[in-house]
């Protein structure tokens, strides 16, 4: 092709998806006036009249929709981060023990990330809330002189309470993505060269330090990619919460359009919440990832 | 000179009974543990084949597997299953006559217009409408539309998203990372809520097939990706090799670039594939009957209320096998696919 032939082709191949996103379009208007509903922002400041298990700020049911949808925001981050948290500890720890010597730790680390990985999330967050929570008779599980608690209510550390549906999440959640990221620490430390690995023990530096100074530092830049993408996966997961009856943004954004009937404005809402969530965590990470290489000689 | 000698004597048995007793502790705290992890899975399999009651499986084997599909058309999803698992079997263990190998991959692909020929039914069997699919039927069936519809779209996507020409390959970006960002969930509901709207009045997609082009745009996108991935690891005189024996760009891409890229990208797609399955779980929340959604209304059956646990445990194990078999099938094919063992 030529550059002029390039530049008809492309037009061409412009014009037809947009004649094509016309239709669709049209048909949307029409539907949308046909149904009476029609396409406006306007709803979002009437009061949203249902109530929310755990407002993360003062919140009652006259407060605006997009109060409501600020909750299921702050919600979301809430599980998201936290779950990070956690889920990155559970992971790094499981992958050290994969890649360790110990071969009874090795294989149980093993079991674990098979049975987790090849199981669906739902599931095992259904299994975390109906069977793990909601199950628990006698209203308490574990007790340890009220600091810590677990019961049908959920978990409660040193005053903090965390509901059941939040708990069964969070621990769904970094359960689920701790064996993927521990998959991603195991590739990480197999990176390093194993001239590495013997130079340190020549050296005479004990495992313990060798481990530490020697080969984390220089696995770091490989655990990067692997891990925003976890986190990424981490954050679309989090929707998930609609199962266990956490309000997050999604479940938010189910009601009000099971309330309102406003499916093609909420889902713009929730594509613009994923798309900006998503570049927060593309820069953070890539900002710890400036500073591991900035580290680096 | 013997007072050193001595000293060197001791320090070295010292050294010697320390390195001996590390050893001995180590292999101790390692039997113990393995006691401790023995005696723990007793317990469990002791409680799971003798504690629970796993009559709400063995009674409802049937609705797990078919659904609500008609009881006298029963034999159809079994003659697909059947035929997954003979081809699954002919890919494992099949004899490595060269015209075998060559058309297993069409045999695959011929899975899919066999399972909508036998569910649907027509040209001589009775219909079957789609609301009456169900249970693991419905979840295999959603799974490999899905693929064999976005497998062809992934590899067009990575295409032009490597393409030279401008619009092009921006286009197929802006695509591949807007679906990349957002959750499943959203696009399946977007699948069953907002397709319909559309639509042109009086056009109706039924609600599997809104599920399968949901997940088709969606998996589509991360297909590309793994592709792109492949295509960009074919080293560049590839290319110039097959442009110096006059192939154009068409037959470069139809015939270097993408079967390679296929074969590199396999590990990734199997990934994506697994992922699917599981995937498939989360129309049960858009009320769709797949196993899940099969399993949730018998837990809501009042002769069966309350044994999440087995259920669970059940449905667990399902996809556990189902998912190490699709990785172990990949890993052998994998392995026959790697065609280029000798120089």
């Amino acid at each position: 092709m030529n550059r002029n032939q390039k530049i008809v082709f492309q037009i061409v191949l412009v014009l037809i998806l947009f004649g094509l996103g016309a239709i669709f379009v049209n048909n949307l208007i029409i539907n949308l006036i046909r149904t009476g509903i029609g396409f406006k922002f306007n709803w979002l400041i009437k009061p949203a009249s249902f109530s929310l298990a755990e407002p993360p700020l003062p919140y009652s049911p006259s407060d605006s929709y997009a109060w409501a949808l600020l909750m299921g925001w702050i919600n979301s981050l809430k599980v998201i981060f936290s779950s990070l948290l956690l889920a990155t500890f559970i992971g790094t720890l499981i992958g050290f023990l994969r890649v360790g010597k110990n071969s009874i730790f090795s294989m149980i680390s093993a079991a674990y990330i098979t049975v987790i990985r090849q199981t669906p999330l739902l599931i095992q967050l259904m299994c975390w809330y109906f069977v793990g929570f909601l199950s628990i008779k006698n209203n308490l599980f574990f007790n340890i002189r009220n600091i810590f608690n677990i019961s049908n209510k959920g978990i409660e550390i040193l005053g903090l309470h965390l509901s059941s549906e939040f708990s069964a999440l969070l621990f769904g959640l970094s359960v689920f993505s701790s064996a993927f990221i521990a998959e991603v620490i195991r590739g990480g430390i197999k990176s390093v060269p194993i001239g590495q690995w013997e130079a340190y023990r020549s050296l005479g530096i004990s495992e313990k330090q060798g481990f530490v100074k020697i080969i984390i530092p220089q696995a770091l830049p490989a655990f990067v990619p692997g891990l925003t993408s976890q986190y990424l996966n981490l954050a679309k997961n989090s929707t998930l919460a609609i199962a266990v009856g956490y309000s997050d943004i999604y479940a938010i954004n189910d009601t009000i359009i099971n309330q309102t009937g406003r499916a093609v404005e909420c889902f713009i809402i929730l594509l613009f919440s994923f798309l900006i969530l998503n570049l927060l965590i593309t820069k953070i990470m890539g900002i710890i990832n400036k500073s591991i290489m900035r580290s680096r000689i | 000179m013997n007072h050193m000698n001595l000293m060197l004597i001791i320090n070295l048995f010292n050294k010697l009974k320390k390195y001996l007793l590390s050893k001995s502790k180590k292999k101790f705290f390692n039997f113990v543990a393995l006691v401790i992890l023995i005696s723990l899975s007793l317990k469990f399999f002791n409680w799971i084949f003798f504690n629970l009651n796993w009559r709400v499986v063995t009674s409802n084997l049937n609705l797990y597997a078919f659904g609500s599909f008609p009881s006298n058309e029963q034999w159809r999803p079994t003659l697909w299953f059947a035929s997954l698992f003979s081809i699954t079997l002919a890919t494992i263990y099949g004899p490595k006559w060269n015209w075998l190998r060559k058309n297993l991959f069409f045999g695959w692909i011929g899975t899919v217009p066999l399972g909508i020929y036998l569910l649907k039914g027509g040209f001589g069997l009775a219909p079957v409408m789609s609301r009456n699919w169900g249970g693991l039927t419905l979840t295999i069936f959603i799974t490999s539309s899905s693929i064999f519809f976005s497998l062809p779209i992934g590899i067009i996507l990575a295409l032009c998203r490597r393409s030279s020409l401008f619009l092009i390959q921006k286009l197929s970006s802006f695509y591949i990372d807007v679906m990349r960002a957002v959750p499943l969930i959203a696009v399946l509901f977007f699948g069953q809520l907002l397709i319909p709207l559309f639509l042109p009045f009086g056009v109706e997609i039924d609600r599997v097939w809104r599920a399968i082009l949901a997940f088709t745009l969606f998996v589509s996108a991360y297909i590309a990706e793994d592709i792109r991935g492949g295509l960009q690891s074919i080293p560049k005189n590839q290319i110039e090799a097959a442009n110096s024996l006059g192939l154009n760009t068409f037959q470069i891409n139809l015939f270097i670039l993408i079967p390679q890229s296929l074969r590199i990208a396999l590990p990734a797609l199997t990934n994506q594939l697994i992922g699917l399955f599981q995937n498939t779980s989360l129309m049960s929340i858009l009320g769709l009957m797949e196993l899940l959604g099969v399993s949730r209304s018998i837990l809501a059956n009042p002769e069966f209320i309350g044994q999440y646990i087995e259920v669970y445990i059940w449905l667990a194990s399902v996809y556990w096998i189902l998912c190490t078999i699709m990785a172990f099938v990949s890993k052998k094919l994998e392995q026959t696919m790697t065609t280029n063992k000798g120089y």
